[in-house]
């Protein structure tokens, strides 16, 4: 048997489990389960929210951008705009505010609605 | 629940890292680059359905066991607290990062997530789980805690008991103790000299923490209401957040 039939005929083989696992691999990836989420992570709600922490973030940082006192600005609502970055509306005295931040807690924009 | 529901869990990730990591998956991967696509698609989908939780399902949480997130409402809560004598994880007390100005010993309050964080030192807090009021009656404000009671009487505001036939009985107060609905503590809060009416405090009904089920207060477990109230002082700040709920007048 020459080199080169050799070489097909492993390949030919190959090519057949290759086929075969493909055929179970979608078996195996659809009933395997996703990692479980950190403990602090195990609970949710259809709102997705910005955590507490990064909408009083915005609160502080509009509270230096107009002037008036934190306690004063309190964050009304919140969504998630993108993968990495939440919208949160403040109210600042009755004024309305909106503030961009990310999920490290940078601050992206502050602006008045 | 702990060990058995962890050891199951772990299997279950052993196994799956085991498959991830098999020469079977990585040959195919390697061959068959349309089978590793498709692969990739039946994948994604049932991880797109873990992720997204169903409008209307208030609150959701995970199960170690299906690994599946799990729609938490009043019966589920109940039956999970009879099965395990605690919460679901998520709502125990622990102590998590927290990224804040916020003094060492503020209080805030995450209503839509249904968390109470204490402010601690180097940008940490403890976060207990809290159940909320109901739709209707969720407030948002900046308040503060006016005075610390353990195993406060309960006296139900005029309006509960005119809505709410089994307070009638108790109009002029119901003595401290454990079928008490404040629980072994409360915290009143009030804004300046003025009392809110809104407390956080403890309850004889521990499987209600994670759902919004109160006329206003905050309740947690008589556990974590005692654990808080002994780190807390009279005058520390409160804020409560609640997305779509009314502003407390004031703020």
């Amino acid at each position: 048997m020459s080199r080169t039939e050799i070489f097909a005929g492993r390949g030919h083989r190959l090519a057949v489990g290759a086929v075969l696992l493909g055929a179970i691999f979608p078996v195996a990836c659809v009933s395997a389960p996703p990692p479980p989420p950190p403990p602090e992570q195990m609970s949710r709600t259809a709102a997705k929210t910005a955590p507490a922490d990064l909408q009083l973030l915005c609160a502080n940082a509009a509270a230096k951008a107009s002037g008036l006192k934190a306690d004063k600005i309190l964050p009304v609502s919140s969504n998630l705009i993108d993968s990495k970055t939440f919208q949160v509306d403040l109210d600042a005295g009755g004024k309305k505010t909106s503030c961009l931040v990310d999920a490290d807690g940078n601050i992206k924009s502050v602006q008045p609605l | 629940m702990g060990k058995q529901m962890k050891r199951s869990s772990t299997m279950r990730q052993t196994a799956y890292l085991a498959a991830d990591r098999g020469w079977l998956k990585q040959a195919a991967i390697r061959r068959h680059a349309g089978t590793a696509a498709i692969a990739a698609l039946l994948l994604a989908a049932p991880l797109a359905l873990a992720t997204a939780a169903p409008p209307g399902a208030a609150t959701q949480v995970f199960d170690p066991i299906t690994h599946k997130w799990v729609d938490y409402d009043r019966k589920k809560a109940l039956k999970y607290y009879a099965a395990h004598k605690e919460v679901p994880e998520a709502f125990r007390m622990q102590m998590v990062k927290f990224r804040t100005a916020e003094v060492p010993g503020t209080i805030i309050i995450d209503g839509n997530q249904h968390f109470l964080y204490l402010v601690q030192p180097n940008q940490m807090a403890m976060r207990y789980g809290i159940g909320v009021g109901r739709e209707g009656f969720g407030w948002a404000g900046i308040v503060r805690v006016g005075r610390i009671s353990e195993w406060p009487t309960w006296t139900p505001p005029a309006e509960m008991v005119a809505r709410d036939p089994k307070a009638a009985p108790f109009a002029s107060g119901m003595p401290g103790g454990p079928d008490n609905p404040l629980g072994a503590r409360a915290l009143y809060l009030y804004e300046g000299d003025h009392d809110t009416i809104y407390r956080i405090h403890g309850t004889p009904e521990p499987w209600t923490i994670g759902l919004d089920v109160s006329s206003g207060c905050i309740r947690m477990n008589n556990k974590d209401i005692i654990d808080l109230a002994s780190r807390v002082n009279v005058g520390a700040k409160v804020i409560v957040l609640m997305q779509g709920a009314a502003l407390y007048k004031g703020v």
